[in-house]
């Protein structure tokens, strides 16, 4: 008898919520994380007196008790949604380029429509029926898959069919006159990784609209409280964890997944396993290539590597106000031109466009009293990174950092003065941690042809199943969702 | 669902026809995941097969072991950093942090200066037992105390006791060699002139660069010994350092004697945004410690239970990973002092004491998480590893 019915590689947001909900429904589970700490990018880490959130900007899907979003069902499900001190967010973002234009969207539908039209006089009509249409197409676009219209049609759903596949940006080009309104609206477009020119109009319609429905959250303690909480709930539910147990081989006999050999050689037999490590790692590492069929590693070949990106985190001995920080996410550019800004995440120029997140404005309690921390973002992908010789990896970085803290004092004066404390991360440092191809934690590039209207989660062998980022979109909703997903596919796989 | 309403969408045809064209001409990478770790490698070796190539005596009880790769190469690392040394000694494996002292300009090898310490278990094994031609094997270099160019600025102060001067002598070599557009006054604290490490060292280069003056504090002076005695107070640091507006302080000494200069850096209100230090170890005696409980006596045993029911004893007095490692558990580990996290492992049941400044996660308290190497019994343990 193998010893667990089913083992998770990898104690990311995907691995974690498979695990749960898998032990949950009473199947003998081990999870195996490599490093000592679970949460993938769910995590944290301390320097000084602050605790820096790792990766979790604005957390999706969550929506309010009165009003639910699917997040909300998916953690109450896994044990955790009482465990966790939810922060709702009453903004979406501040957006602008200082000296030339700047509007605070805050997380209402007629709200963003009034700063729009008070911002941008001229295109009011246009704003009235782009946000019309916006919303029009998302509730077109859930009907049709969250509530599994079996009737849809072009007639039924004409929105949906005309717009669906075309981009943001042809779609913002058809309303819009003014580069700088297309920027306010598509601000969003780094927490895809890619512009709007680029990303498929549903990813940029449903980013704004679901933000605006269910609200943008954070939690008390960070992610890495939501990573521990689903941790203590799989605990609780019988479930096994090693940590400091890496993967380095998934056993595939007779067609199927029937156990994993550690980094130590040990030998882990199981009904199933589910693989929290990037879809590439899986099929080309944990598993014999052999194994996977030459059709299926050639649309693994067609896909590209999303980006990953800088990060600074600054700790700060002052609080947001003293700065003039008032939101808690700020999307800064330095000009509109969004296809430059994403060419420039190839190159080591200094950035055009950065990301300002603060926990501490919707949450005081955060940092210390009197002190806040801020994280700035600018995407990258990684290859240039891996050219630079080691001993100048440094200088670099702390080069590229830089730009990145003269774009936050251009906007928060005083900024620098206060610094406490700088971390910096690089698509280096992400890979390293996460061990994924590319330093990416977005998965692959989102493209059009990379949703799953292209792109269906097909294992290469039996009993073999994937979570995480890697299986759809990026993102922390959408890496807890395909673990749920994961761990449902396991039950009923168990069961036949 | 009927999936052939997606056809329909406007423009799906056109992806379709783009997806096959890039099937065709994809190419495969063939295992990148080898590249992740040919990267990862790079920067950041889990352990390094270390070769000792020289030991030199730096004063009667310090000693400088140049270490070289005996396969592989050396990572690059921040004047600063430390290394962890792990070593076998009466059966016990264990490991201690040491900071390098050589310049950071070169790989080829690094040097770590060890000093004698009452009692220390391994810097006694390094000392007395390793040899020229031995193999050990090290972490690659980690740790946070290092010079960093985004808001340190350029005026600087380093405050070392003992071994304390070691990171520094490293930062001290980079700035002068490099020629860095840095200022450092060092302020070197040492029980008898006898102590000072890098004593030539230090002088020679202070006179030979101008952005660098050594100030040595001699807490037990001989007769007529002439320099600065005493310890390291507000005035003494004023009186070398000059105006402090603006200047960055390093502190690198025992926990003792860090203490000691935080009351000292307050007196001239220098802010926490200008203090970076770096302790080389947990206080000598924890039962010292302010909000230690009286009950519990220093040499008092416990019963520690571990998942999969091995147990072991372990005594107040001492980090709980020391009796986990006496037990033969080895546990990771890395900077021994609480800050790394590396150690981290699940008290389900028992109460540990764990000192002031520990760096653990605020959802790792609330889950019952504690860092192995900061974290001293104070009844009967059960932990999850």
């Amino acid at each position: 008898m193998p010893d667990y019915d089913a083992i998770v590689i990898g104690a990311g947001n995907g691995g974690l919520s498979a695990a749960a909900g898998l032990a949950r429904r009473g199947i003998r589970t081990l999870l195996c994380e490599r490093h000592n700490v679970p949460g993938g990018c769910a995590t944290s880490f301390i320097r000084g007196r602050f605790e820096f959130e790792v990766a979790l900007h604005q957390l999706s899907g969550l929506g309010t008790p009165d009003k639910p979003g699917p997040l909300r069902g998916l953690l109450q499900q896994i044990g955790v949604i009482d465990q966790i001190d939810f922060v709702e967010e009453d903004t979406l973002y501040r957006t602008g380029i200082p000296g030339v234009f700047d509007v605070t969207l805050k997380a209402d539908r007629s709200e963003i429509v009034h700063a729009l039209k008070e911002k941008f006089p001229s295109e009011k009509k246009a704003i009235e029926n782009f946000i019309g249409l916006v919303w029009e197409f998302c509730h077109q676009l859930i009907s049709i898959y969250y509530f599994r219209d079996q009737h849809a049609s072009k007639d039924r759903y004409p929105l949906y069919f005309k717009y669906a596949l075309k981009t943001g940006g042809q779609v913002l080009d058809e309303f819009f006159e003014d580069p700088c309104l297309k920027m306010a609206i598509a601000s969003y477009w780094g927490y895809v990784g890619l512009p709007p020119s680029r990303i498929s109009f549903s990813d940029l319609a449903m980013l704004l609209w679901a933000y605006t429905e269910f609200k943008p959250y954070h939690m008390k303690g960070g992610s890495q409280a939501l990573s521990n909480a689903i941790v203590d709930s799989f605990l609780k539910a019988g479930g096994n964890v090693r940590f400091n147990c890496g993967v380095k081989k998934i056993i595939v006999s007779g067609g199927k997944a029937v156990g994993v050999i550690t980094e130590y050689g040990d030998e882990i037999r199981a009904r199933s396993v589910i693989s929290n490590a990037s879809t590439i790692s899986t099929y080309t590492d944990l598993i014999d290539p052999e194994t996977v069929s030459p059709a299926m590693l050639k649309k693994l070949a067609s896909r590209t590597l999303g980006p990953s990106a800088v990060s600074v985190y600054c700790g700060l001995d002052c609080e947001p106000g003293d700065l003039g920080i008032e939101v808690s996410t700020r999307f800064i550019s330095l000009n509109t031109d969004m296809d430059r800004q994403f060419a420039l995440c190839r190159t080591f120029d200094s950035p055009e466009m950065c990301g300002l997140t603060c926990y501490d404005v919707a949450d005081p309690e955060f940092s210390p009293a009197g002190a806040c921390q801020v994280v700035l973002i600018s995407l990258q992908y990684a290859d240039h990174w891996y050219q630079i010789p080691p001993m100048q990896y440094a200088d670099t970085k702390y080069r590229f950092a830089k730009g990145l803290l003269d774009i936050a004092e251009l906007v928060h004066p005083g900024f620098k003065d206060s610094i406490e404390e700088v971390e910096v991360s690089t698509p280096l440092t992400h890979l390293r941690y996460l061990g994924h191809p590319g330093g990416s934690f977005y998965g692959f590039d989102q493209y059009a042809k990379d949703s799953n209207l292209f792109v269906s989660p097909l294992s290469p062998v039996q009993g073999l199943y994937s979570a995480g980022a890697w299986v759809g979109m990026g993102g922390f909703q959408p890496a807890l969702e395909s673990g749920a997903a994961a761990a449902k596919a396991v039950c009923r796989y168990l069961e036949e | 669902m009927n999936r052939d309403f997606r056809t329909e969408i406007e423009g799906y045809r056109e992806i379709e026809k783009e997806l096959s064209v890039l099937q065709k001409y994809a190419i495969q990478n063939i295992r990148p995941q080898e590249l992740v770790t040919r990267i990862t490698d790079r920067f950041h070796p889990k352990r390094i097969k270390m070769r000792v190539s020289e030991i030199r005596e730096e004063t009667p009880d310090a000693r400088t072991l140049r270490f070289v790769p005996a396969e592989g190469y050396l990572p690059p690392f921040h004047a600063g950093q430390y290394i962890n040394v792990y070593i076998t000694a009466k059966g016990i494996r264990t490991a201690r942090p040491y900071s390098i002292s050589s310049s950071p300009f070169q790989t080829a090898y690094y040097e770590i200066t060890i000093k004698r310490v009452t009692g220390g278990f391994v810097s006694s094994y390094l000392l007395d037992t390793v040899n020229p031609g031995d193999d050990l094997e090290t972490s690659g270099p980690e740790g946070h105390f290092y010079y960093n160019p985004l808001f340190h600025g350029n005026d600087l102060v380093f405050i070392a006791g003992g071994s304390g001067i070691t990171p520094f002598m490293s930062m001290i070599r980079e700035v002068t060699d490099r020629g860095h557009d840095r200022t450092i006054h060092l302020i070197y604290g040492n029980r008898s002139p006898d102590n000072i490490i890098f004593d030539a060292e230090l002088k020679e280069r202070a006179q030979r660069h101008t952005n660098l003056t050594v100030a040595n504090i001699i807490s037990e002076p001989p007769k007529g010994y002439d320099g600065y005695c005493g310890l390291i107070t507000s005035e003494l640091i004023q009186k070398i350092a000059g105006d402090i507006s603006g200047k960055m302080f390093y502190l690198c000494g025992s926990e003792e004697m860090n203490r000691f200069c935080r009351e000292e850096f307050a007196k001239l209100n220098i802010q926490a945004k200008h203090i970076r230090s770096d302790s080389f170890g947990l206080p000598g005696d924890i039962t010292l410690e302010p909000d230690w409980p009286a009950s519990v006596r220093k040499n008092e045993s416990f019963i520690v239970m571990l998942n999969g029911g091995v147990s072991l004893t372990a005594f107040a007095g001492e980090p709980l990973i020391n009796a986990l490692e006496r037990a033969g558990i080895t546990v990771p580990n890395s900077c021994r002092t609480g800050e790394c996290s590396l150690c981290r492992i699940r008290l389900v049941s028992g109460e540990v004491f764990q000192p002031a400044g520990v760096k653990v996660r605020k959802s790792d308290r609330r889950f019952g998480y504690i860092h192995a190497c900061a974290s001293y019994p104070l009844t009967d343990l059960k932990i999850m590893i």
